[in-house]
């Protein structure tokens, strides 16, 4: 038992009143984050600038039902909004307010493609400027940092460009904001279509002026080098119709002499290369997005490869969703003997009447998809195949990531490029001996570089590489070609690009104007 | 008899104490008996003369008289003073008063002359009282307070209504217990106190636990409700929020069907936009966010703070309300160990009526018609080659629930003890679920001296869960109804028919087992160094462990080794996978206060002041291996392929220091006057804005205390209450004002990965505090001898600066489109009734019944600049948006007005590529804020939201004899509910309900009701909305005590039996499975994933565990 004297009190309140005073520790609530790296911690870091760069290329994966760049909705928003590609898959997958809306041009603002591709890019543009952002305020030498800028330059230009394609002029936004800016007008607006151009310009230029050639130490395989900038740039001048500098351009990256067209065309969409030729960046890739079978499968861009895969009716284990098919009117657009046909299609075959059995269609790789009865749709995309038997799994054997590389540019476009400006320019000369160069490997008779043919070659060449319908508006005859392909919805002045997604305008408080007609 | 207490000088002084006590307290029995002998009258006279003599020969000489006789203890300092007296028949209390003059001696004039001298300057002369208290008709009364008035000295009795307590002879005692007025009893030098309480409606003199102490309910200023414990425990539910459903006042309980899920828990409507949704909960002074591991058993009570006055105490968490628990302790006496426990069958409450094969392949080969190719989606052949499935009856099922619970209790002078041991088995009604939870308790607490305390009150708990996938529970909406479930050991191939999977195969083929293991409990030391003064200490402590382990079987859907009817599909799982997650969780509450109160003439005073701090860490490991075999003694990690094993460990740490005040005056129990402040820092704001401060003020007047009033008859309580009161919410994740790098985002250079970060968030690096200022004018009543009381409430509640989730432009970005800022305010205002009636018919007939409604009206008053929050998405749609001058999740959709019949109506319309048969919608407005002729998004309104007008409940009983009935219902009025389920139907394909099959409209049976049949989700819009609106009866109770009689034999104190039916009926106009609706939402910051409740996500079904109805049968037993 305790028994403490009266004396004492003023003892046993002080001792009591001790915890009143340890509480007041300041550091006991400073507590910083826990297995996380600050902003603060990552600049102090020489690799973090590099690192974020690397964040930049990581947007390349967006894809799937999610946030896009250059993936899956991307194919639908492009290949099958044109006359190479229908939607596929069942009827009623993915139809309104998805893919099918965009296949026959009946797409309202709330379609979640267009969304998903606005916040694609737009994140991708955002960790491009955090990067350039900190890279102009780092110290390193010049040259890397010059390097790392103009990549994620390049990709933040490239992105632009399929924005300005997608939906005329957008917010321009070159700088990392801070939040409490969010709400500004600058944020909120959308920028002339002129003045995207110029961002895309000046950063397709300064790619151009500070990235490494081709085979440059520097230049590790996957990153943006001084041709891809060049081609890149030749493209959105080709748009612009300044001749010259696509001219010029595209000059310089055939000048270079580290590109050549892979001989057998069926080679350049595998994984690995037959004979040295072909396969993931082989010798007529310029830029293209490089996956990898990672463990946590994220260095891949989700559903391309499977969305585009054929599907089943029943009975076996299918390669994907169906969608995006190669239209009849693909095939029709091939002439005889072009081996970029069924380089570019899988064909599915007719079922046999009984009691005969279909061979089916056997892959390049002995892989057999059955006859028609059991697969949904005719046709699909051969460039999107990655084969089960011969190329990289997935190490959770799932299908949705299958590390397929996107090309995003091929030297043959390079040579289509060159050939339209100088046949543009009036060097008719140098427009026939490349695009022959072109049809020479698709085991094509030569042929004559006028704007008419090149365009023609330019569809089969780079038929469901998501091309086509930017070209057609390019060419100035998407509704000509495409109303007369049966996508009768098609409204001039309208549908050349897509609606401003709702979602982006309720945000914006009404700020971000509609696209005429939506 | 004289002198006999001498002591002598061994032993140490407290003991000696003891002693003398138990003397004395033997000496008083016996001076008590003598009393009844000896019939002395008491009144003689003295007469004395001495000279400079000691007073005890003073003494001797005055017993020498033969009237009086002394008692004292011969060590006084003071009896060996010398004196001198003169006086002559004079009164013995002038003699005695004249005798003491200028000595420390006083004295005690006991009844049968007995006089006790002792010194003024000690206690010692407190005396042991022992005593029974009694209910009306004489039962004992166990866990009643008996407190030494103006002290905290005080005990409870034990289960035999004993209590021994040591008090001055000359004390008063307080006698309270929960329903029964209070007594204070003068103890006038009485061994034995005896105290019949009398039953009482007043719950004035109710002890509520306020937070860091507790006040008599007359004193409250703030509004407070309790529910005991014993009202808790009735009900056959999981968790002990469940069981105040309908009971208290604006508390609104969302609970689902789901046995190991949190019921969502809202206070005075919507408190907060974003996290931290649920009040805060207090289980023996522990802050905590979740209750699940706490066994209804044995709670005492649960006291619900729901103004700011009354929460201000608890400052940072106190927005959305307090809930406080306390949990049971031990008393004195003998031992009493009780069994209670129901077993019962649960079972889905609602169904959903979905079209059989035939219904279904006819609408769905319409649709085609209408919208498709035209060709059959079904064909004949595949109907006839098909079944007829209700996916429901295939996913669900019944199940047992059991709870039983074994609690030992007693104690004795210095220890009482309290232990239980409670289990519950929980089936759950979806196919694989099951839940089992064990829970251990042990509150002790020790007496160390009358001026120590300590106490331990600890708790374990174990739960076992097999979750489900929730996602089957639309999928089986969907699901094709030609398609098997399951015939024989292969599953039918759902994939092939409209590209889902089969529900049934989900939930067997993939198996999530995780088990919690919580120990959670309070250590303190109460010290009352003097009768004035507590100082408490007290450390709370929480430690989560919780284990996951998952294991997706690997299945074929081609090939002989297909676990399908048809081969072929999406649905396949190449591989099997094994995910084990592991996490700690480990948190601790360090309390310091001072308590002192003081009453004197009639001011009563106390002021609290404490200081608490807490930390909280979090760690959690997850690693992933393929190709574990399928056998469950196989599910380690270890088993797994390691090419292809995945790590990942995260956590998270946070800390809270705050200071806190409470004084409060009450002047004659007529005015009275609280006074709070807190001021909290939390490490989750910026050094800038870290601390935040809260101050309260509350007044009462007891009217019916008044002079005036006195002479009336009508009131037998009236109280007048006013407060104010500021609080805060910090509730977000940590770390939110930092800018923190997403690592390991991979790209592939050379062939091989690269790891890049990313910054992917934006951070408001200024967040601050998000406080709410509340206002709340509360009358209580009790009139009709106080068979009737009442409670009603006004309240204004406003927060500002609210925590939200501000979405910006894509185009700002970095991977979230969103990020969290203080930049909204909102009100709730509201009323609430509560009327509660109490009655005895006859000897044998008494009832009870108690309603209470409660109205709240929730507006957003500013969003600061930030634009309107979108959320509900439901397939492509979104469907609620948060706007000023709305509720918070108000739902937002085009109006859908009939359906067209002609074309005619067409033309007529803003849909002209509509046909006959196509829902219309009202054109409300366009581009220029005109209806434009066109339907789109400019054409959607607010519709309403799910926050009702009002929630109400009613609850009764009624005893006759040794028999008792209780029931209880709940119900809500003007909520809207979105049906999400029915909404989203992304196939062709998917299965539609009975009702939309059957009454759809056809050229030939024109609906204006439901639409054509479509082949896509339709837009989201009020044809999907219906009323949230419905009234339950949660629980019907009838038991049977069995007459004492019967039981003595056995040793049986008291043994009750009852059948209890949980959730038994809902009347409701929604169609959808329940009406109750629960709205998590998972958030990701920071690499974790936290899962509140979200209220500009509410009110939408998709993807819910309905509720269920449980029928039981249990047992009371007390020995």
């Amino acid at each position: 038992m305790i028994m403490i004297p009266t004396n004492k009190y003023i003892k046993l309140l002080f001792i009591a009143a001790l915890p009143f005073l340890g509480g007041c520790a300041k550091k006991f609530l400073e507590i910083p984050p826990q297995g996380q790296l600050t902003s603060d911690q990552a600049l102090k870091d020489p690799n973090a600038a590099a690192e974020l760069v690397g964040g930049v290329y990581n947007s390349l994966y967006f894809g799937g039902f999610d946030k896009n760049t250059v993936g899956f909705e991307w194919v639908m928003a492009t290949d099958v909004a044109s006359d190479d590609g229908d939607k596929g898959s069942t009827s009623g997958d993915f139809d309104i307010n998805g893919a099918g809306d965009i296949d026959n041009f009946r797409s309202n603002a709330n379609n979640g493609i267009f969304n998903n591709l606005w916040l694609g890019y737009y994140t991708g543009i955002a960790r491009a400027n955090q990067a350039i952002d900190i890279l102009g305020k780092a110290t390193f030498d010049s040259t890397t940092r010059n390097r790392l800028i103009g990549e994620a330059r390049f990709i933040r230009g490239m992105y632009y460009f399929n924005l300005v394609r997608s939906f005329g002029g957008v917010p321009k936004i070159i700088r990392y904001p801070e939040p409490a800016e969010l709400t500004k007008d600058e944020f909120n607006t959308r920028a002339s279509v002129a003045d995207i151009y110029a961002v895309i310009i000046d950063d397709l230029q300064y790619g151009v002026d500070h990235l490494p050639l081709k085979g440059d130490p520097a230049a590790q395989v996957g990153r943006a080098t001084k041709g891809a900038a060049q081609s890149f740039l030749a493209k959105v001048y080709m748009y612009q119709k300044n001749w010259q500098k696509t001219f010029d351009l595209t000059d310089a990256v055939i000048k270079s002499n580290l590109y050549s067209l892979v001989p057998d065309y069926s080679l350049i969409f595998r994984e690995h290369p037959v004979n040295g030729m072909g396969g993931n960046n082989n010798s007529e890739s310029i830029f293209e997005v490089q996956t990898g079978p990672s463990l946590t499968e994220g260095a891949a861009s989700p559903l391309f490869s499977n969305g585009q895969g054929p599907r089943a009716v029943k009975g076996w284990d299918d390669l994907g969703f169906g969608f995006n098919n190669p239209t009849a009117d693909l095939v029709a657009a091939y002439e005889a003997n072009d081996t970029r046909k069924n380089a570019t299609i899988i064909f599915i075959q007719p079922t046999a009447g009984a009691p005969n059995v279909s061979t089916g269609t056997v892959l390049w790789d002995g892989y057999r998809l059955p006859s028609q009865d059991s697969v949904v749709n005719q046709r699909y995309s051969y460039k999107a195949y990655h084969s089960p038997i011969a190329e990289s799994a997935q190490p959770s054997g799932g299908k949705d990531k299958k590390p397929k590389n996107i090309r995003l540019m091929r030297f043959s476009e390079v040579l289509l490029m060159y050939a339209e400006a100088a046949a543009m320019l009036g060097n008719a000369g140098e427009a026939t001996a490349k695009l022959n160069m072109v049809r020479t490997r698709a085991g094509l008779p030569d042929g004559v570089g006028t704007q008419d043919n090149i365009w023609k070659e330019r569809r089969v060449e780079l038929a469901m590489e998501q091309d086509r319908f930017f070209d057609l508006v390019r060419q100035g005859r998407a509704g000509t070609v495409l109303r007369a392909h049966g996508k009768t919805n098609f409204t001039d002045g309208k549908n050349e690009v897509y609606p401003i997604p709702q979602a982006q305008r309720d945000i914006s408080g009404g700020r971000l104007t509609q696209n005429n007609g939506y | 008899m004289k002198k006999i207490l001498t002591i002598g000088d061994a032993g140490p002084y407290a003991v000696k104490k003891a002693l003398l006590f138990m003397k004395l307290t033997f000496l008083l029995m016996f001076a008590g008996m003598l009393q009844v002998s000896a019939n002395v009258n008491g009144q003689g006279k003295v007469t004395l003369k001495l000279n400079q003599a000691e007073i005890s020969k003073a003494l001797n000489s005055i017993e020498g008289q033969g009237t009086y006789r002394f008692l004292y203890n011969s060590r006084l300092n003071d009896i060996g003073k010398k004196i001198t007296i003169d006086v002559t028949n004079a009164e013995i209390k002038d003699v005695l008063k004249g005798l003491f003059s200028g000595t420390d001696l006083t004295y005690t004039l006991l009844a049968n002359n007995l006089i006790v001298v002792r010194s003024a300057a000690l206690t010692l002369q407190d005396i042991k009282v022992t005593g029974k208290v009694t209910g009306p008709n004489g039962e004992p009364l166990p866990g009643v307070s008996v407190y030494l008035k103006g002290s905290s000295r005080g005990t409870t009795t034990d289960n035999n209504g004993e209590f021994t307590l040591t008090v001055p002879e000359n004390g008063t005692l307080l006698v309270s217990y929960i329903g029964y007025d209070a007594q204070e009893v003068a103890v006038n030098s009485q061994a034995v106190v005896n105290v019949k309480m009398v039953a009482s409606n007043k719950v004035l003199d109710q002890v509520v636990v306020v937070g860091y102490g507790s006040q008599r309910k007359r004193d409250v200023t703030g509004s407070v409700a309790s529910v005991s414990g014993a009202d808790i425990a009735k009900q056959p539910v999981l968790t002990a929020t469940q069981a105040i459903q309908g009971k208290v006042a604006g508390v609104q309980i969302i609970s689902s069907g789901d046995p190991n899920s949190n019921p969502t828990v809202q206070i005075r409507g919507v408190g907060t936009m974003l996290g931290g949704l649920s009040p805060l909960y207090v289980v023996d002074g522990v802050i905590t966010d979740d209750i699940r591991n706490i066994n209804s058993a044995d709670i005492v009570s649960m006291d619900i703070l729901k103004d700011a006055s009354a929460t201000a105490i608890y400052g940072m968490r106190a927005a959305n309300g307090v809930l406080l628990i306390t949990t049971k302790k031990g008393r004195p006496g003998k031992m009493l160990i009780s069994y209670d426990g129901t077993v019962g069958v649960k079972e889905i409450a609602r169904l959903v009526n979905m079209a059989g094969a035939k219904q279904y392949a006819n609408y769905v080969n319409e649709a085609n018609v209408y919208y498709g190719s035209g060709d059959s989606i079904i064909t004949s052949a595949q109907l006839a080659a098909g079944g007829n499935t209700d996916w429901y009856d295939a996913i669900t099922k019944k199940s047992l629930q059991q709870n039983h619970n074994l609690s030992i209790s007693g104690g004795g002078d210095n220890i009482n003890y309290f232990l239980s041991a409670g289990y519950v088995g929980d089936g759950g009604i979806i196919q694989t679920n099951n839940f089992k939870r064990f829970t251990l308790r042990s509150n002790n607490e020790y007496k160390i001296s009358n001026k120590l305390k300590l106490s331990s009150l600890v708790s374990y708990s174990r739960a076992n869960v097999r979750n489900v996938n929730l996602d089957v529970f639309n999928i089986a909406y969907r699901a094709a109804p030609y398609v098997p479930s399951k015939v024989g050991n292969k599953y039918g191939n759902t994939s092939l028919s409209n590209n889902i999977s089969n529900p049934l195969l989900l939930l067997d083929a993939e198996n999530a087992n995780s088990k919690a293991d919580r120990i959670q409990g309070t250590f303190a030391a109460d010290f009352k160094p003097v009768s004035w003064l507590t100082l408490r200490s007290s450390m709370g402590i929480d430690i989560n462990y919780f284990n996951n382990i998952t294991y997706a079987s690997k299945y074929d859907n081609a090939g002989p080794n297909s676990v399908f009817i048809e081969s072929g599909g999406q649905q396949v799982v190449n591989r099997s996978k094994l995910t084990v997650q592991n996490d700690n969780t480990n948190k601790w509450v360090w309390d310091n206060t001072a308590t002192i109160a003081k009453t004197f003439d009639r001011h009563s005073l106390s002021l609290l002041l404490g200081v608490t701090s807490e930390e909280f860490r979090f760690n959690t490991s997850t690693g992933t291996r393929l190709d574990v075999p399928a056998s469950p003694d196989q599910w380690y990690l270890y088993q797994g392929t390691d090419t292809t094993a995945t790590a990942d460990n995260i956590g998270d740490k946070w800390a809270r220091n705050s200071y806190l005040g409470r004084f409060s005056y009450s002047y004659d129990n007529r005015y009275m006057l609280n006074f709070t402040f807190r001021a909290d820092g939390t490490s989750r704001f910026p050094v800038q804005n870290r601390w935040g401060y809260f101050p309260s003020l509350g007044l009462g007047w007891n009217i019916s205390r008044e002079g005036f009033m006195s002479n009336q008859k009508t009131f037998d309580n009236l109280k007048l209450r006013g407060s104010w009161g500021r609080v805060g919410n910090d509730q977000i994740a940590s770390n939110l004002f930092v800018p923190i790098a997403t690592p390991n985002v991979p790209y592939v250079f050379n062939g091989g990965q690269y790891y890049g970060i990313s910054f992917n968030q934006a951070v408001d690096k200024n967040l601050k505090w998000e406080t709410t200022e509340e206002y709340d004018l509360g009358l209580d009543f009790a009139v009709l001898q106080n068979r009737l009381s009442g409670t009603i409430d006004l309240y204004d509640k406003k927060t500002s600066n609210a925590l939200i989730n501000v979405k910006f432009n894509g185009q700002y970005a970095g991977s979230f489109d969103t990020y969290i800022t203080n930049a909204a305010s909102f009100t709730n205002k509201g009323v609430e009734f509560s009327l509660n009636w109490n009655d005895k018919i006859a000897t044998d007939w008494s009832y009870n019944v108690s309603g209470n409604i409660a109205f709240n009206r929730n507006r957003i008053t500013g969003l600061n600049g930030g634009a309107a929050l979108v959320d509900g998405n439901v397939g492509a749609y979104s469907t609620t948006l948060s706007d000023n001058g709305h509720p918070i999740g108000s739902f937002y959709l085009l109006q859908a007005d009939g359906v067209f019949q002609t074309a005619a109506q067409i033309a007529a319309s803003a849909q002209k590529d509509a046909q006959p048969g196509d829902l219309r919608y009202k054109d409300i407005s366009g581009p220029n804020g005109k209806p434009d002729g066109v339907i789109d998004n400019f054409d959607r309104d607010f519709s309403g939201s799910y926050q009702p007008n009002f929630t109400y409940g009613i609850s009764g009983g009624l005893n006759w004899k040794t028999f008792d009935f209780s029931f209880n219902t709940y119900g809500t009025s003007g909520g809207k509910i979105y049906n999400g389920k029915k909404a989203d139907r992304p196939n062709a394909g998917d299965n539609i309900e009975t009702d939309v099959a059957k009454n759809r409209w056809t050229p030939d049976h024109p609906s204006n009701s439901i639409p054509r049949a479509n082949i896509n989700a339709l837009p989201a819009s009020t044809y999907f909305l219906e009323s949230g609106s419905f009234f339950r009866i949660n629980n019907l109770t009838l038991g049977y005590t069995l007459p004492r009689t019967m039981l003595t034999k056995y040793k049986v104190q008291n043994l009750r039996i009852f059948i209890t039916a949980q959730n038994l009926a809902t009347i409701t106009g929604y169609s959808g499975f329940t009406p109750e609706l629960y709205s998590n939402k998972s958030t990701t910051a920071n690499g974790l994933t936290t899962v509140i409740p979200s209220a500009t996500n509410a009110g939408i079904e998709y993807k819910i565990y309905p509720t269920t109805r449980t029928f039981a049968f249990g047992v009371n037993l007390g020995f």
